[in-house]
């Protein structure tokens, strides 16, 4: 069966209600450019309307087009932009808590968890283990007061940064004895490499 | 079963969420319907052409209060019969002789006279009532009785599977060859005119 079949296949099943949402979704997007199939989809309800009741209403009248072009040239009856809006707004719900979810609470004593990433051994400001289920306990809140609030961040993205270096310094090194067992040029890159922090971090200091 | 009116739900559905594509597919489907009622009350061809697609663009705007509580069908021939009936008022004319709004109003989906449009488009028609009733007679016994299981009792893809003994997919299937066998005649005959897209 080729796509054309199968587009009209799925047009076919449309027409009877029987469509599942995501082949409807293709066959609109197969439809919307194509007026061959869009021209199939016509004549058969033609053909449906004259099985059902031996006559045809056909009056030789095309609007499809006409309305097609109206509706597309008014911004207000373009799609609805509020479903777009609300996709970005619920990934931005979804940052925002779980921001919230990483800020200490009353509550729960916040219990310094660390990381031993590269070798140092980094508080991770405010993290806290999170369950899902459906307990009585409040969404957790920032304790903190505004200049706690203030300074936190701050310290959390220097620690963040601390952790980044040493990574990349770590994986560099990695790398630069990696491509010496190959060649004796990149040697020289890894005597630097173990020596010397690369130029951006030391910009940033 | 599934009727008319569910088979358009989703389209509906769509087109409500601002989908113009799934109404385009509601026009293409009504529009030989709704111009047959708008020319019950108003003969020149071009007007009914341009009160026809005003219903349309009134039906779009209006989707959004569109409940559901009557088929779609009728919801759109009720705006469609206000279309023509405020067109002529506007234009201080009377309905066609033959036409009064309680007989529009009352249609239901097929139940426009056939006499609607032009001699060509009746003749047309005609010819296409003939062209599918052949097709359909020349069908396998298979996709035959699979369509007129669909098209004439409405049941659904399930009750036809079961009706039959065959899988969903098999009544699927055969349903659209029956309709591709159908509309290879129609294209035949008719050559594919702008009349018939």
């Amino acid at each position: 069966m080729t796509t054309r079949d199968k587009d009209k296949e799925a047009l076919s099943a449309l027409m009877d209600g029987e469509s599942q949402e995501l082949e409807l979704r293709r066959s609109l997007d197969s439809v919307e450019d194509d007026d061959a199939l869009r021209a199939w989809w016509s004549r058969q309800q033609q053909v449906s309307e004259i099985l059902q009741s031996q006559r045809s209403s056909q009056t030789g009248l095309d609007v499809s087009a006409r309305v097609r072009s109206t509706l597309a040239s008014q911004p207000q009856f373009q799609r609805n932009p509020l479903w777009s809006m609300a996709i970005a707004a619920s990934v931005t719900l979804a940052v925002v808590m779980g921001g919230q979810a990483l800020l200490p609470t009353a509550d729960l004593a916040p219990a310094p968890l660390v990381s031993d990433i590269g070798g140092a051994v980094v508080p991770v400001i405010g993290a806290q283990p999170i369950r899902a289920s459906f307990d009585a306990r409040p969404v957790p809140v920032s304790t903190q007061s505004p200049q706690a609030q203030d300074t936190g961040p701050r310290q959390a993205a220097a620690a963040y940064e601390r952790l980044a270096r040493d990574r990349y310094l770590r994986l560099g090194a990695q790398h630069a004895r990696a491509a010496a067992l190959n060649h004796p040029a990149p040697f020289v890159h890894s005597m630097r490499a173990q020596t010397e922090p690369p130029l951006e971090v030391q910009d940033s200091k | 079963m599934v009727t008319a009116s569910e088979a358009d739900q989703k389209l509906v559905q769509r087109a409500q969420r601002g989908d113009l594509r799934a109404f385009d597919l509601l026009v293409l489907k009504y529009q030989g319907r709704i111009s047959a009622l708008v020319s019950r009350y108003i003969s020149d061809p071009g007007e009914v052409e341009d009160v026809t697609q005003e219903a349309f663009i009134k039906a779009y705007r209006a989707l959004e209060r569109f409940r559901g509580d009557s088929a779609f069908y009728t919801w759109l021939y009720r705006i469609a019969a206000n279309a023509a009936k405020n067109y002529l008022v506007a234009k201080g004319r009377r309905p066609r002789s033959d036409a009064s709004i309680e007989d529009a109003e009352a249609f239901d989906e097929f139940g426009l006279s056939s006499d609607s449009g032009s001699p060509e488009a009746i003749a047309m028609g005609d010819e296409l009532v003939s062209v599918v009733d052949a097709a359909m007679q020349a069908l396998p016994e298979e996709l035959r009785a699979a369509l007129t299981l669909r098209e004439l009792e409405g049941l659904s893809y399930d009750e036809i599977a079961e009706v039959l003994g065959c899988p969903v997919g098999t009544v699927r299937s055969r349903i659209f060859r029956a309709r591709e066998a159908i509309d290879e005649r129609v294209r035949e005959q008719i050559g594919g005119g702008s009349g018939f897209r």
